[in-house]
């Protein structure tokens, strides 16, 4: 997940300039995909492009290793907290998906 | 203090209309100027959003200066999504501050109940940034406001019963309201048990379709009506760019401008129009209007202080959830029924002959907010 960031903010999305220092000489760095969930909604009713797939969960995930939020698609229901990560993207959206508890019992 | 005052104000009806959008525009418009005596008029703004997707209809501002009969005047339709109306109203005071005018006629207007809840609903996508991943992750405005009500449920003790209090307060203040959408009583059961729309908001958390245009006239000459302050700002245009998911920056802000060129506070505010879209949105923008504590809104809710008989009487005309969302036309009629409210003969008439009114109109997810401070002099 690429982040660009100037004046100590972390964006995924890229502006022309920055709104603190107005100069355009973001830094860009490569980052995990994987966050939390910060939060979500379930859609049923979608715009007529997204109703073949409805009801849908939008989630806005907090990255890892960054101070920002990237909005997703996850096919799962989920609560806030629960780590998430990139599964695949499709028709330019970002589709997420839960990190299963792999911790094994000893 | 801008010295411009309101002369006359007109609203139609508001909910599934037979009139074409022309004709809304038109019926408002004349009640406005009838209501102003009849002045000359140096110029028309139009507030609209989805004429030309929904209705295929443009020149809106020609044709009302044509129709009726106003001259050879300048005309122009302002598009700021949902925030149209409130914007129209802004570019209307300017054009007389300016100097270049001295009386204007703004309307605002929409017609969205002739086409299907997907189209409309696809129509309304195109106040997001239509190239984000979040718009082609399937985020919708309803949506952005059920991922903000679940956080805020998550960080303060509010829950799905705060937000059918908002519901069920503006229901109860639309159905005293003559001109609103919705004249059936409801409860909170009912609300409760509503369909889902974006989880957590329901059918009655929502703000409906609705067909429906609304009137102002302002001038330079004097009135009992002062707009004494008059702000618009912009702001983040999608989710995830959002510093703080919680604050609505656009709204804060117009608010703080507009008070301070109004010289007055969030505590002199006698009655109050609000964008309340969604449930959760009322709730928010009574925070960041400095009504009530950050996280706190809810908790006025609970005791009561938004209501009609409150200490901070919150969308008398119903609001957008239960007067009505003719999206270009609500800004507008924010304004309506603040003047009558000033003028001291509105539906759900506030006590004590309120003095100040604030009305704050919110377009996209907070991409647009405009707040204009009424005051009877």
């Amino acid at each position: 997940m690429k982040i660009y960031s100037c004046c100590g903010t972390d964006s995924i999305t890229k502006k022309y300039a920055c709104p603190k220092c107005g100069e355009s000489n973001f830094t860009e760095k490569e980052v995990s995909d994987k966050g939390t969930v910060y939060s979500y909604t379930k859609i049923h009713i979608a715009p007529a492009e997204f109703a073949d797939i409805a009801p849908y969960n939008v989630v806005l995930v907090d990255l890892d290793e960054a101070a920002a939020k990237v909005t997703t698609r996850i096919l799962e229901d989920v609560a806030i907290g629960d780590p998430v990560k990139l599964s695949y993207i499709e028709n330019d959206a970002y589709v997420y998906e839960k990190i299963k508890n792999t911790s094994a019992v000893t | 203090m801008t010295n411009v005052y309101v002369h006359g104000i007109g609203m139609t009806k508001f909910g599934n209309l037979s009139s074409s959008l022309k004709e809304l525009l038109l019926e408002a418009s004349v009640e406005a100027l009838n209501d102003a005596g009849r002045p000359k008029i140096d110029a028309v703004f139009v507030g609209n959003f989805m004429g030309g997707s929904i209705s295929n209809q443009e020149i809106l501002g020609a044709l009302i200066a044509n129709d009726l009969g106003l001259g050879y005047i300048p005309s122009t339709k302002v598009e700021g999504a949902c925030a149209s109306g409130g914007i129209a109203f802004r570019q209307g005071i300017l054009g007389i501050l300016s100097g270049e005018y001295e009386t204007v006629l703004i309307a605002g207007v929409e017609k969205m109940k002739h086409a299907s809840t997907p189209d409309v609903t696809q129509a309304i996508n195109a106040a997001m940034d239509t190239s984000s991943t979040e718009k082609h992750a399937g985020l919708t405005f309803p949506g952005f406001f059920g991922v903000l009500a679940n956080r805020y449920f998550y960080e303060t003790g509010a829950t799905k019963e705060h937000l059918a209090r908002v519901a069920l307060k503006n229901r109860e203040n639309g159905v005293r309201n003559p001109l609103a959408q919705f004249p059936k009583p409801t409860s909170l059961e009912e609300i409760l048990a509503a369909r889902m729309i974006t989880d957590p908001l329901g059918l009655f958390d929502c703000s409906p379709m609705t067909d429906g245009a609304a009137a102002i006239v302002i001038s330079r000459k004097k009135s009992p009506i002062h707009v004494r302050s008059s702000s618009q700002v912009s702001g983040p245009t999608q989710m995830q760019d959002a510093v703080d998911l919680l604050s609505i920056p656009a709204i804060g802000e117009s608010g703080r401008i507009a008070y301070e060129k109004a010289g007055v506070g969030p505590e002199d505010i006698d009655v109050v129009e609000i964008h309340d879209c969604f449930s959760m949105t009322e709730i928010i923008a009574t925070e960041e209007l400095g009504f009530f504590n950050r996280l706190e809104g809810w908790k006025a809710v609970e005791e009561g202080r938004t209501k009609v008989t409150g200490d901070k009487p919150v969308n008398t005309s119903g609001g957008l959830l239960s007067r009505g969302h003719p999206i270009g036309a609500t800004g507008i009629a924010q304004l309506y029924q603040l003047v009558r409210q000033l003028r001291g003969n509105a539906a759900n008439q506030v006590a004590n002959n309120p003095r100040l009114a604030l009305a704050q109109n919110l377009g996209g997810t907070g991409s647009y907010s405009t707040v204009h401070i009424l005051e009877r002099v």
